[in-house]
């Protein structure tokens, strides 16, 4: 059964650009249930990559020769689009390898730029994946700032009091996710933002852009990071968002070709902001896979996605509620969106995925998500014997019920399989 | 499937399950996709292990692998229980071995064909091998 708001003839456009749905898996139609760590790919996104590649294909930015002038053409054509996408300008729109090297620039820039400073503190959340925590940490062992933390409950979740609570810790930058990527919480940025109203805001966005826009001069956000290849794009592209005074202050991550002013045998100064953060050759092809990517998903329309998402993940997290054999993580409200984190009691993680896998065909994640800290809140607050990991399932707009009935199945199997 | 009886039957035992008080080492192993944790205790007399024990969680592969492994250890000499952890290893990794020398280890010969789930069989291995070291 599919419902939601796909029409018949969206969704067979759905079903041809992701051909692999209708692949079978160890004897049976696949169920794509791991989103979250990576979504599946568009057939017309590799077809124009393809021709991109074989026939308007050089190095950007340098030559005066056609190739180069079309390869240049179609690589600021995706930052026009992804600027319009997310509202901002240009020059704001910075091209990375993904969320955990936007993350890792912003770091090294604030301390080489002095925006970070001995005695300073930032504040994250107890919740983040480790591509918004470990450089964060690290960095401080080095340049003496201080981390401090929005606390989780025991089942994971941010709650207001915790945002307002932290207030008095006086943070000079804000880092914290969108969605965690483990209990599916979205976080309510516009009170975080009224919260701190002169810390520098940083937003991880890798888990919530994929099916929810974000404005980020609505939202007043200093810098957005997200990833390609968790929104239908190819790996190795995202993007980071920064406002545009504040990328003019900061001193490069990487330094190179294409991001220099001036070089001589004793300095050097620096490009403009984006190119200035765009040392070396990018991935030429990638960014303009994602900007092909996100054409299809405006074609599709980013709002019905939105909504399919929401509506997939409900049905999740009913199905997935009554079974009683399951722990559930996360705030299973309507703040809850696409992935939903559980342990099946007694038995490991790995074990459900594994089992789901060879006899259901059912893709889902089991580990500890990049969030080891985060597994201990949970364990803590856990009522069965905590493994240290959950399995996590995560929808996108081309899941179905049919997918989550499947699951709810295979769950059932594991349970008795492990019982006996 | 690689749930087998025999694999299911081994997770669940609880014989070698504890501490060793008067261990003469005490290794933690730690698979790092999983956060699974292991802890072994070997009691070594002279060069033999006379007994072995651990503590942790893990899943049923690991689990089952943890036990049949202190099973097969237990009266062997170091350098025996290294020559059988090479060839446990080179099972699991699809190079040649000793199909004589692993005896109920076999059960495990199916696991190779999950990469991710190598790192749970190979758990127990890897933290003797830094005990043994
Ligand atoms: C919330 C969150 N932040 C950051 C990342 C890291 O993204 P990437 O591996 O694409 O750099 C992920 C991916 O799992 C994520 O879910």
């Amino acid at each position: 059964m599919r419902s939601g708001v796909w029409s018949d003839k969206e969704w067979e456009c759905i079903k041809s650009e992701i051909p692999v749905l209708d692949r079978t898996v160890n004897g049976k139609r696949l169920v794509y249930l791991d989103n979250a760590a990576s979504t599946l790919k568009a057939k017309s996104v590799i077809d124009k990559m393809a021709d991109f590649y074989l026939y308007h294909y050089s190095n950007i930015h340098r030559a005066v020769h056609t190739l180069a002038s079309e390869a240049t053409m179609a690589y600021e054509q995706a930052r026009e689009k992804i600027g319009r996408f997310l509202n901002a300008q240009l020059g704001e729109v910075v091209f990375t390898s993904g969320t955990t090297m936007g993350i890792n620039l912003l770091v090294n820039s604030f301390v080489r730029s002095g925006l970070l400073r001995e005695g300073d503190v930032v504040l994250l959340t107890q919740v983040e994946h480790h591509a918004n925590l470990v450089p964060w940490l690290r960095a401080s062992k080095f340049h003496g700032f201080r981390i401090e933390y929005i606390q989780a409950d025991e089942k994971g979740v941010i709650l207001k009091e915790a945002i307002e609570k932290a207030t008095s810790v006086k943070p000079k930058v804000v880092s914290i996710t969108a969605q965690s990527n483990v209990t599916g919480q979205e976080l309510p940025l516009n009170f975080v933002r009224e919260a701190f109203p002169n810390a520098i805001l940083i937003i991880d966005g890798a888990q919530l852009i994929p099916h929810k826009k974000i404005d980020v001069k609505a939202l007043d956000i200093d810098f957005l990071v997200f990833s390609a290849h968790k929104m239908l794009g190819p790996t190795g592209v995202g993007v980071l968002y920064g406002k545009r005074e504040l990328l003019e202050r900061m001193e490069p991550f990487l330094y190179g070709g294409e991001m220099i002013d001036r070089v001589t045998f004793e300095d050097a100064t620096f490009n403009v902001p984006p190119y200035k953060f765009e040392a070396g050759t990018p991935h030429i092809a990638g960014v303009v896979g994602f900007g092909y990517t996100l054409e299809l998903l405006e074609n599709l329309d980013l709002e019905k996605i939105e909504k399919q998402v929401e509506i997939l993940s409900r049905y999740l997290i009913d199905s997935l509620s009554r079974l009683d054999f399951l722990e559930l993580y996360g705030p299973l409200d309507d703040s809850h969106r696409s992935l939903v984190s559980f342990n099946v009691q007694g038995v490991h993680p790995h074990d459900v995925s594994h089992v789901l896998d060879q006899m259901f065909g059912v893709a889902t994640r089991s580990g500890h998500h990049c969030a080891q800290p985060l597994m201990s809140i949970l364990k803590r607050g856990s009522k069965i014997d905590f493994p240290n990991s959950t399995v996590r399932a995560s929808v996108y707009f081309y899941n179905t019920f049919d997918d989550i009935d499947t699951l709810v199945e295979g769950l059932k199997f594991v349970r008795k399989m492990f019982s006996e | 499937m690689i749930y087998s009886e025999f694999i299911m039957d081994y997770s669940k035992l609880k014989k070698f399950v504890g501490k060793i008080e008067n261990a003469t080492k005490v290794e933690e192993g730690k698979n790092l996709s999983c956060g699974d944790e292991v802890t072994l205790y070997l009691l070594l007399d002279g060069n033999r292990i006379v007994d072995a024990k651990f503590e942790g969680h893990g899943c049923t592969i690991s689990q089952a692998s943890t036990n049949v492994m202190i099973e097969q250890i237990i009266g062997k000499t170091k350098e025996e229980a290294l020559e059988l952890l090479r060839n446990a290893e080179n099972m699991i990794l699809g190079k040649e071995f000793n199909e004589k020398l692993l005896g109920p280890i076999l059960n495990f010969y199916d696991v190779k064909n999950y990469p991710m789930r190598v790192k749970c069989f190979l758990l127990p291995w890897k933290t003797l091998e830094m005990a043994l070291k």
